[in-house]
């Protein structure tokens, strides 16, 4: 892929406050022109100090590479770019509309165009009727649609959107996802950083997730889930003993021998089937880490075997929350990593 | 420019979208409309049909044509005490909170993300922060043009010049306010710390003044002493000749050649002196008046140049008085200037006015270039230390 096919191509992006706080530590990241990119991680994680040095808010200590084809920090580049900060606040003396033609303007849009496009996004996010109240008057919903309507008021080739369904109301996010759907279509790429994750697995080709100023995954939805998929064994509970037993009792020898609690306040044990085969029982199921039938097909015959009775055996692919959850806990104490990047002197 | 024109209207809006905006409009309509009903006549100064005195004979249309009269009211009270400091307390007021508003968390974001400069933002903000004054002082100066011309008589297109002149001394104040603001992002802090400033160079300009006053006072009392003694021994001479004539005609000689003698005759101080005793004591002044001369003279240039490094408020609006009112006769006093040597604690009617126009003698010898070149090199200082801070920081 060559690098104008990217819209934003990270290689190395470093951020320290104040020569103590490290909020990114070296961000490597690639967004394609035309998707729909997601970035997720928790608080303190540096989403929105990469997203305000993308848009010149705040200077990078380091930032190797582009946006748009030209280097991070280029103002020019920001005409191509419409942004919608979290927690945004227009001047309350304006009206809608006058948002709308203020923004442009400071986006060189000449004003004949600025006329057009206010009318057609007042439009777009159903405001065209508050057009003329005050930004004083508005609720938050409609302080968010108004705030996408000036993200694009540049007809921008890149739209960066933080946290675009805060405060918004279901139906309210149901037309902000399809506001964002309609703009890949139009071959526009959108970058989305948002904690509703669920909203961000229904419109994003692409995710990275990134905890405590690192990206600790990234790529499509479906290729971070296809490797963590699972099979999932449920018996019915017997009178006659416990089923993680009885379970227990349906593995091989070995591979029950490897079994131990998980941690982190969970009942559930954890072991290896085989090197390469994770399980996990937890009361009355059995998961078994592997995406091929074949595996799980003599651990079945077993159970069966045991008189237990099967309640259901399906596939499982892990959700983005399941992705998250996983990026964000650590693996050796099974608790989520503390919230805020760690301090420069505990770098390694 | 689009961008540019984009952050002046924006600039507009806010400040027409404060109530204190249209107060302070409310207000300079009815200063204005009381400049309008005041007017000078042979018997003093008039509102509207009401004779208010001629304060002490001096204020009436014979001494002071009605031009000069709406002149100086304009450039005295309109300008000096209406537009310089009740105007622009309240315009500081509203204008306080435009930077740290601007540099608030939410907002900045919006601003900083447009494909314009830091630099050009911060700047086209600060100088959009100036519009308050300059629609105010616009406003304010052509309804002055007006009164001046329909009820003075005179067109004076150069009341114009408040509106540089207002428009830079408020600057002064503004750029101050800006940098506190940015640095404290408090609009509270930005006022009061601008206010305090304010006051500092106010008592920097009252120190000033009154070292010069000092200086021109001792000054004033040195000559008036010197010509006391000048006036003393003239006395002295002439009555140590009529002894002499005395002293001559008694021992016999002829008295015209006794006039002759004595008028040839030169006396020593000391002589002069026994002929009046106040003599010695007024010597004694002259010299302890020249020995201070030099003291005066260094703590006034002391002054001065403490002064050359801020900006210099009441000496910029003053140059609207040196241009409207330079014409003005302050000689019509109808007192005669006495003999006395001026007290430090009483000076008579003609030496205050000897005094004030030494004094203002004094500051216009400050040129103009010196007044303003000095004071916008310190408001460039200001903004070149907050464009600095708004272009470094991270928001």
């Amino acid at each position: 892929m060559t690098s104008s096919s990217w819209a934003i191509d990270l290689t190395h992006v470093e951020k320290v406050y104040k020569g103590k706080v490290h909020a990114l530590r070296g961000i490597e990241m690639r967004v394609h022109a035309g998707e729909v990119f997601g970035l997720l991680g928790p608080n303190g994680a540096g989403k929105s100090t990469l997203v305000k040095i993308l848009m010149t808010v705040i200077r990078a200590t380091r930032a190797d590479g582009t946006m748009l084809g030209r280097p991070i920090g280029d103002k020019a580049t920001l005409a191509r770019v419409g942004y919608l900060p979290e927690h945004h606040r227009f001047p309350e003396y304006l009206t809608g509309g006058q948002v709308l033609d203020f923004f442009g303007a400071l986006s060189g849009v000449p004003r004949a165009e600025r006329r057009k496009r206010s009318d057609e996004l007042l439009d777009l996010v159903g405001m065209t009727n508050w057009r003329n109240h005050r930004v004083k008057g508005y609720s938050k919903g409609m302080r968010q649609r108004i705030g996408i309507a000036q993200a694009l008021m540049s007809d921008p080739d890149l739209v960066i959107l933080d946290e675009p369904t805060d405060g918004v109301d279901p139906v309210g996010r149901r037309d902000i996802r399809g506001m964002v759907s309609r703009l890949r279509e139009r071959g526009k790429t959108v970058f989305l950083n948002s904690h509703l994750l669920s909203e961000l697995e229904m419109v994003c080709d692409r995710v990275a997730i990134l905890v405590q100023g690192r990206v600790a995954s990234q790529g499509t939805v479906d290729d971070l889930t296809r490797f963590r998929q699972f099979y999932e064994i449920e018996v019915v509970p017997t009178p006659s003993g416990p089923a993680a037993d009885l379970l227990r009792a349906c593995l091989p020898a070995d591979a029950a021998a490897t079994l131990s609690p998980v941690g982190g306040g969970r009942t559930a044990l954890r072991g290896q089937l085989t090197a390469s085969t994770w399980i996990e029982l937890d009361c009355a199921t059995l998961r078994v880490g592997t995406q091929d039938p074949a595996t799980v097909a003599p651990l079945i015959d077993r159970v069966r075997a045991s008189g237990l009775t099967l309640r259901a055996l399906r596939p499982v692919r892990p959700s983005l929350e399941d992705l998250f959850m996983e990026a964000v806990t650590d693996p050796t104490t099974g608790r989520t990593k503390l919230p805020g990047a760690e301090s420069a002197e505990a770098r390694p | 420019m689009t961008q540019t024109l984009a952050l002046l209207l924006d600039a507009y809006r806010e400040l027409s979208a404060k109530k204190l905006f249209w107060l302070v409009l409310m207000l300079s309509g009815l200063v204005v409309g009381v400049f309008a009903l005041l007017g000078i006549t042979p018997e003093g100064v008039q509102l509207a049909v009401w004779n208010i005195g001629d304060f002490g004979g001096f204020v009436n249309s014979d001494n002071i044509p009605p031009a000069m009269f709406y002149k100086a009211m304009f450039s005295g009270l309109g300008i000096k005490f209406w537009l310089t400091w009740i105007a622009s307390i309240l315009a500081l007021v509203s204008t306080a909170s435009l930077i740290p508003d601007f540099i608030a968390g939410g907002a900045i974001e919006l601003s900083l993300s447009k494909p314009i400069s830091r630099l050009r933002l911060f700047l086209t903000k600060y100088f959009s922060g100036l519009l308050f004054v300059a629609l105010q002082v616009t406003i304010f100066s052509a309804a002055s043009f007006l009164v001046i011309g329909l009820r003075g008589g005179e067109w004076l297109p150069g009341v114009f010049l408040a509106i540089p002149v207002v428009v830079i001394f408020f600057s002064y104040l503004y750029s101050f306010c800006a940098l506190v603001g940015l640095i404290t992002r408090s609009t509270i802090a930005a006022l009061l710390l601008t206010l305090l400033f304010w006051v500092f160079l106010f008592c920097l300009n009252i120190t000033d003044q009154t070292l010069i006053q000092g200086r021109e006072l001792n000054a004033m009392r040195s000559e008036a002493i010197a010509k006391q003694i000048e006036r003393m021994e003239k006395s002295a001479d002439d009555q140590l000749r009529r002894d002499l004539i005395t002293e001559k005609v008694s021992m016999g000689e002829p008295r015209e050649q006794a006039e002759a003698e004595a008028r040839e005759a030169t006396f020593t101080p000391e002589q002069r002196e026994q002929a009046n005793p106040k003599l010695a004591d007024a010597r004694e002044d002259l010299n302890k008046t020249r020995d201070n001369a030099p003291s005066w003279a260094r703590a006034a240039q002391a002054a001065r140049i403490a002064k050359t490094f801020f900006p210099k408020t009441t000496e910029t609006t003053d140059l609207l008085e040196r241009v409207l009112v330079q014409d003005m006769n302050l000689d019509t006093a109808d007192e005669e200037p006495d003999n006395n040597v001026p007290s430090w604690m009483r000076l008579s009617r003609a030496d205050q006015q000897k005094l004030a126009q030494r004094i203002q003698a004094a500051f216009r010898q400050r040129s103009v270039w010196w007044v303003l070149g000095t004071s916008l090199g310190f408001e460039a200082l200001v903004l070149g230390i907050a464009s600095w801070v708004f272009v470094k920081r991270d928001f």
